[in-house]
């Protein structure tokens, strides 16, 4: 083999190409949801590839390790679009306008992020997902909510739901340094329990500590959280309450509507994001080896971008799920071939027939 | 990633080397029986609670973090090296050893002017360490026998686990200083603890409930 033919082998990390009956298999799966997206009332809207670094930076929080810089002629510092809903808080906040509330707007787009040597699985190249924006209350969350599970009942998978609440965690830590919440979140994520316990012991009465711990653990049915917190109405201050028996709320209008076959309330998802400030959660399949799709409500995030208005929304990594995807998405099945004796002649029965509906070649 | 249903077994990796008699007196100890045929590196227990794979130690991260083995059991100081996430759901108090800076005796320890080379098998950890104290060095990563570095002149310094000392204490090597102290844990894929966390939070129990009652015993 040449040396130039080796180094056309070769694709940086974090990036790939898609090809003939797998690109068309991923268009499909695409306009699927899409047009699922346009039935519920929302509209595309495309990003830029790149925008200034700065002023995503205070929001990238632990992620600026897997954003891709570059210098652009005037020597200003770009960034490659790592996550949609951060650009496109940026264009709306930019663009909407008080009369346009509340706008429903769907992407599907690339992303670029770096991706450690052996995490190559992970396929994280492509968003699509969809944002409300400027509706507050339980009637936009659940909206999002089920038409995240739509999606999935629409490509024929059954997601499992994970739902918990960044506001709750950011109740129960009111009047923490940030160090100690970046530390509380930080053992929330890993499921380090015990350093956690540790940490709330220092912070908080024992009783208080330990219901504390025990809730950042749960996971489980409504029925199941509603029973738990029984046992800890007198430790937890009436907005902690409040925050939590809104989850408890939403998991039964769900069901109430057909939905939620596979949903929890698990408090131990915090969202990785810091823009959240509600709702969030996470969808993981069996066979996959991390969450398919995440979302939640940040109402503070536009108004970063000069546009005070809440939203809430979620995004699926597409390329992840694909090969979970029902076969009927594939390639189609028929396809059939005219030979005449001329190319005019064959031309004009091709025609006939893909008017008809059938895919012909020549 | 492998499949899951709740009739199939938890995946569950383990180390080869020091700590696989350890994790298998542990367990055995909690009726979580199992050994492996010769040469066969996939055994059951005999509940049928656990699939357990036999990886090589510094891989074991790798098969967890792709969901192969959704369970794992290994150290701090490989969790460290391979900067992945995952939920750390147990630490047990098996497998306790030391991360340690040595050197010949009398060598004493560098100073944070001249970089000075330092040979480990844990270039991650020996960098970022080195790094918070503002003491410049040049790795030289090893896979293996890190005591022979400063013997045949190949680096003064290592960072190296040290368990009782008698491997540096035969080389007429000594700990300048304990860098950090290294626990062995049980940790899980996390999107494969969020699929089975019901059936994962029952082997726990299984582990720290019985603990408890070896401790009263």
């Amino acid at each position: 083999m040449t040396e130039s033919k080796k180094r056309y082998l070769q694709v940086p990390q974090g990036t790939e190409g898609v090809h003939l009956e797998e690109a068309y298999r991923h268009r499909h799966i695409t306009q699927q949801l899409f047009e699922l997206f346009r039935l519920w009332g929302y509209l595309p809207v495309e990003t830029p590839v790149f925008d200034f670094y700065d002023i995503y930076e205070p929001l990238l929080h632990h992620s600026t390790k897997n954003v891709y810089r570059l210098i652009d002629r005037e020597g200003d510092l770009l960034m490659l679009r790592s996550d949609i809903t951060l650009f496109l808080a940026k264009q709306m906040g930019l663009w909407l306008r008080d009369e346009d509330l509340p706008a429903r707007i769907c992407y599907a787009d690339t992303i670029l992020r770096h991706q450690h040597a052996e995490d190559i699985s992970r396929n994280e190249f492509f968003q699509v997902g969809v944002e409300l924006m400027g509706k507050a209350g339980s009637d936009a969350d659940l909206e999002i909510l089920l038409l995240m599970e739509t999606s999935f009942l629409r490509l024929g998978i059954t997601p499992s739901i994970h739902l918990g609440s960044h506001k709750f965690l950011t109740s129960a830590l009111e009047g923490c340094t940030e160090n100690q919440l970046n530390q509380a979140m930080k053992y929330i994520f890993a499921r380090e329990m015990d350093l956690l316990q540790e940490l709330f012991a220092t912070l908080f009465p024992v009783r208080r500590a330990d219901a504390l711990v025990s809730l950042f653990s749960f996971i489980g049915t409504g029925e199941e959280f509603e029973e738990k917190l029984k046992g800890y109405e007198d430790v937890l201050e009436a907005r902690e309450k409040t925050d939590l028996e809104y989850l408890v709320y939403l998991v039964r209008q769900m069901k109430t509507l057909g939905f939620a076959e596979n949903l929890c309330i698990d408090l131990s998802e915090i969202g990785a994001q810091p823009y959240y400030t509600g709702i969030v959660f996470q969808v993981y399949l069996p066979g996959l080896d991390d969450a398919v799709a995440s979302g939640g409500r940040y109402d503070k995030l536009l108004d970063v971008f000069g546009f005070d208005c809440p939203s809430v929304g979620f995004s699926l990594l597409q390329r992840k799920i694909e090969d979970q995807i029902d076969a009927k998405f594939g390639r189609p099945d028929k396809i059939s071939k005219v030979e005449h004796s001329s190319f005019l002649e064959s031309f004009k029965a091709a025609q006939k027939m893909r008017e008809e509906g059938v895919v012909t070649i020549l | 990633m492998s499949q899951h249903n709740e009739n199939s077994p938890l995946t569950l990796a383990l180390p080869k080397g020091r700590l696989f008699d350890q994790v298998q007196d542990y367990f055995s100890q909690r009726d979580l029986v199992f050994k492996f045929e010769k040469r066969k590196l996939i055994a059951n227990d005999e509940t049928g609670l656990l699939k357990i794979f036999l990886v090589k130690n510094a891989d074991l991260p790798t098969y967890v973090n792709h969901g192969i083995a959704g369970l794992g059991i290994c150290g701090e100081d490989v969790l460290y090296e391979a900067n992945l996430r995952f939920f750390r759901l147990m630490q047990f108090d098996f497998g306790k050893t030391r991360m340690c800076l040595a050197a010949k005796k009398g060598y004493g320890q560098p100073d944070s002017i001249r970089s000075v080379n330092v040979a480990t098998k844990f270039p991650r950890f020996a960098r970022n360490y080195f790094y918070s104290k503002g003491v410049p060095i040049q790795l030289i990563k090893l896979n293996g026998s890190v005591e022979l570095a400063p013997i045949l002149g190949l680096a003064p310094y290592i960072v190296d686990l040290v368990e009782t000392g008698s491997t540096l204490k035969a080389n007429k090597l000594e700990v300048l200083e304990t860098l950090r102290d290294i626990d062995v844990h049980l940790i899980a894929n996390p999107s494969y603890y969020k699929l089975n966390y019901r059936r994962i939070n029952h082997i726990i129990d299984t582990l720290n409930k019985n603990e408890h009652e070896e401790n009263q015993s």
